[in-house]
């Protein structure tokens, strides 16, 4: 083993390496991972690194750690609402979804390598989990913006799977060893890595919180410290309970993160910060442990397993799993696309090495091949494919950042900086004539490259960042003088109920179904329709066409401009055949 | 057009038991059986329209309300019924939100301004805040019943 000085060095050279080809990533659109993965097999013994890296016990470490702050870094960014809104199907899918995916998977790789059909099962459960890093990633960071549900789903099961994958795969490694017997051990072993990792992550999570009021430490920088030692001690009190140390530190995060501690904004930044360490190292020890000349020799099986997963095993999961929650059929055909494999499964190949069975290098080269096309395949197309699946909803209005007052106490304020728009009731506005309620100020406007201090006649413009210093109870009402007016308004203040409906239907279903004639062919869809009636280069939500008896309004637009949704709100009868449409006739049937 | 014209007192149910969109619509077609409205033998045939109108779009249309409805040749006039339920219903709306108010409404073919005369009524009272929170409250088929009526009369939304 090389020098510590070394060892620093190489890992010095490495992370710069991993952040380098972050930017390719973003450029060529594939994931991250990838390059992490690439610049591993380049630094390592069979590539022009040459570095000798074969400790599976370190490399397991290394994965193990870099997993629970990843998780613990995505726990605290998960607001409450998401997982009330999708708990359910996520919950199904994360459990059932990944037994069916190892299951059918586990059939394929004990047909295609001639393995036993534990063992096979055994690759399954390895490649079972989605992965939590690459799915945030990509939902979160990078380009892909998807229904709200529908994301809040992918995310909360990608989560929330990997104790499950684990569980499967520790369970047949004992199997295979001959330490469980395969049956009632089994199940007792899932429901203690379940039920202790439930309550050890919540328990923590609970009392770290107050930890974090209580404790009024003298130095900021120790409160993110702090929290990460919270994460440590709820994966570690799982892991000695017999619970699932991943899942208990994704709970401790998710209940922290959702009780704003103090000096929050500085706990996010630092833990961004190491779960960025963390997936560089972890993919990068994982690439040098590798030897891509054996991953060829076992290319054409791997390709083949590949293709049933990614073809097969999923979407049956997916569709058995997800299929009572209402999600129409191209969500689920996304789903099963997001079916992404990262980190875990990599770790988890290595733990049949740690326990020494027969064909743990098969194994593990496969599972590693497996994730790189995974990668590759479906993480690179993703994008690609939200968007022919009509999935992509238009990028939400850029979130008003907060910037927290860097107060070791807890403070009862909140600076807002809110950016103004069109579509935002502030714009145009005087500082004077802002509905704002008591007690709050706007500190600076920020025009352009400008700083703006802000007196009661200075004017609001479309395009300004407004920086307001706010009790955060009144924050609800601020938002609403300064966000889109629009949401907010049709939301709360409805001039009159829109009914949804989706822009690829035809006009002649709508005519039919309404007895309406919106004087356009048949086979057109509203998406058409509206489109050559505006007549207009780009159609922007709230654009309305008016028709005999009804009026559309263009509700959710794609990315590459075509019309979503639309919401159609019906006429009332007085009003229905205006004086400027000379072509309408009076609408049948009767008044109010 | 009035809500006494089209929903049938004996199928309004108070306190809806279903959790999810396709068991609530299931419940309040029911309701329009047992009340006499439907045909038994058309059942079915029904639910199966009033989800193939929802493949158009959810008629979840926001606030927790929800108005599922559909042409169909078996009734000769328009009915329609009000269900409540308290925990709520995921019904797909575009914005998220659980429904608990739900109006069904089945109309004949043959009359065309009916169906959507219907519709614009519903949607102009809910527009109606405390009529909405009223109904959503509503711990009772009489209740409901009677804020029909004051919304018939007048005493909310501005006709």
């Amino acid at each position: 083993m090389a020098s510590v000085e070394t060892g620093i060095l190489i890992t010095g050279i490495l992370l710069l390496l991993g952040i380098v080809s972050s930017k390719f990533s973003a450029r060529l659109g594939v994931p991250v991972l990838v390059f992490f993965l690439l610049v591993g097999m380049l630094a390592g013994s069979e590539g022009i690194g040459g570095i000798e890296f074969e400790n599976y016990t370190l490399a397991h470490a290394i994965g193990t750690l870099a997993l629970s702050l990843i998780l613990f870094d995505g726990g605290l960014r998960t607001p409450f609402h998401t997982i009330r809104s999708a708990w359910k199907p996520a919950g199904m899918l994360a459990t059932w979804g990944v037994l069916i995916t190892a299951m059918i998977t586990g059939l394929a790789a004990a047909w295609f390598l001639e393995f036993s059909l534990a063992e096979g099962l055994l690759l399954g459960s390895i490649v079972g989990s989605t992965d939590a890093a690459v799915v945030f990633t990509v939902l979160r960071g990078g380009g892909v913006n998807i229904r709200r549900r529908l994301a809040e789903t992918l995310e909360v099961e990608s989560g929330s799977n990997d104790p499950m994958a684990i569980f499967l795969t520790v369970g047949l490694i004992q199997v295979l060893s001959g330490a469980v017997p395969f049956g009632f051990g089994l199940l007792n072993l899932f429901v203690s890595q379940i039920a202790f990792g439930a309550l050890a992550g919540v328990a923590v999570g609970v009392a770290g919180v107050w930890m974090l009021q209580q404790i009024r430490l003298e130095t900021a920088g120790l409160y993110p410290v702090m929290a990460t030692a919270l994460g440590f001690l709820s994966f570690g009190t799982a892991a000695a309970l017999g619970g699932s140390g991943f899942l208990a530190v994704y709970l401790t995060g998710i209940v922290i993160g959702n009780r704003r501690p103090v000096f929050f904004r500085g706990i996010l930044l630092f833990h961004d910060a190491a779960a960025w360490i963390c997936q560089i190292l972890m993919f990068i020890a994982l690439g040098l442990l590798s030897f891509p000349s054996r991953l060829l020799d076992v290319a054409p099986q791997a390709l083949a397993i590949s293709a049933v997963l990614i073809f097969v095993a999923r979407p049956v999961a997916v569709f058995l799993c997800a299929a009572p929650f209402q999600f129409a059929f191209r969500e689920l055909v996304f789903m099963s696309w997001v079916g992404l494999k990262g980190a875990v499964p990599i770790t988890l190949a290595t733990f049949p090495m740690l326990a020494g069975l027969p064909g743990a290098a098969v194994i593990f080269d496969t599972v590693f091949f497996v994730v790189l096309v995974s990668a590759l395949v479906q993480g690179w197309s993703l994008p690609a494919v939200a968007r022919y699946l009509r999935l992509v909803v238009p990028a939400r209005q850029p979130p008003p950042v907060t910037l927290e007052i860097s107060s070791l106490r807890n403070v009862e304020a909140d600076i807002v900086e809110y950016f103004v728009d069109d579509a935002s009731r502030a714009a145009g506005c005087m500082v004077k004539d802002l509905a704002l309620p008591a007690g709050v100020v706007v500190g600076l406007i920020v025009r352009a490259e400008q700083i703006i201090p802000p007196q009661g006649r200075t004017r609001i413009e479309s395009g300004d960042h407004v920086i307001v210093v706010l009790r955060p109870q009144v924050r609800p009402m601020v938002d609403r003088v300064f966000r889109m007016g629009l949401q907010i308004e049709s939301t709360n203040l409805p001039t009159a109920l829109e009914f949804p409906l989706r822009g690829s239907i035809t006009v002649g279903e709508v005519e039919r179904f309404y007895d309406l004639n919106l004087n356009g062919p048949p086979e057109e869809t509203l998406d058409e329709l509206m489109r050559d009636r505006l007549d207009k280069e780009r159609v922007e939500l709230a654009d309305s066409v008016r028709f005999e008896e009804i009026e559309l309004f263009v509700r959710e637009v794609s990315e590459t401009g075509t019309i979503d949704y639309v919401g159609m709100v019906i006429l009332p009868a007085a009003t229905a055949s205006p004086a400027e449409d000379a072509t309408s006739d009076s609408p049948a049937g009767d008044g109010p | 057009m009035k809500f006494s014209d089209f929903v049938k007192k004996g199928a309004i149910r108070a306190n809806l038991q279903s959790t999810t969109k396709e068991a609530v619509i299931n419940e309040l077609v029911d309701s329009l059986l047992e009340s006499g409205e439907i045909a038994a033998d058309q059942r079915d045939d029904i639910i199966a329209a009033i989800m193939k109108r929802e493949e158009l779009g959810s008629t979840g249309i926001g606030r927790g309300v929800a108005v599922p409805h559909t042409k169909h040749p078996s009734v000769s006039e328009l009915v329609g019924t009000v269900g409540v339920s308290e925990a709520g219903v995921d019904f797909d709306s575009l914005d998220g939100e659980r429904v608990q108010l739900f109006f069904l409404l089945i109309s004949p073919p043959e009359r065309p301004g009916d169906h959507l005369r219907a519709l614009e009524n519903i949607s102009r009272q809910l527009r109606d805040e405390s009529f909405c929170r009223f109904l959503k409250q509503s711990k009772s088929a009489d209740d409901i019943q009677q804020l029909l009526q004051e919304a018939d009369d007048n005493q909310f939304a501005a006709g």
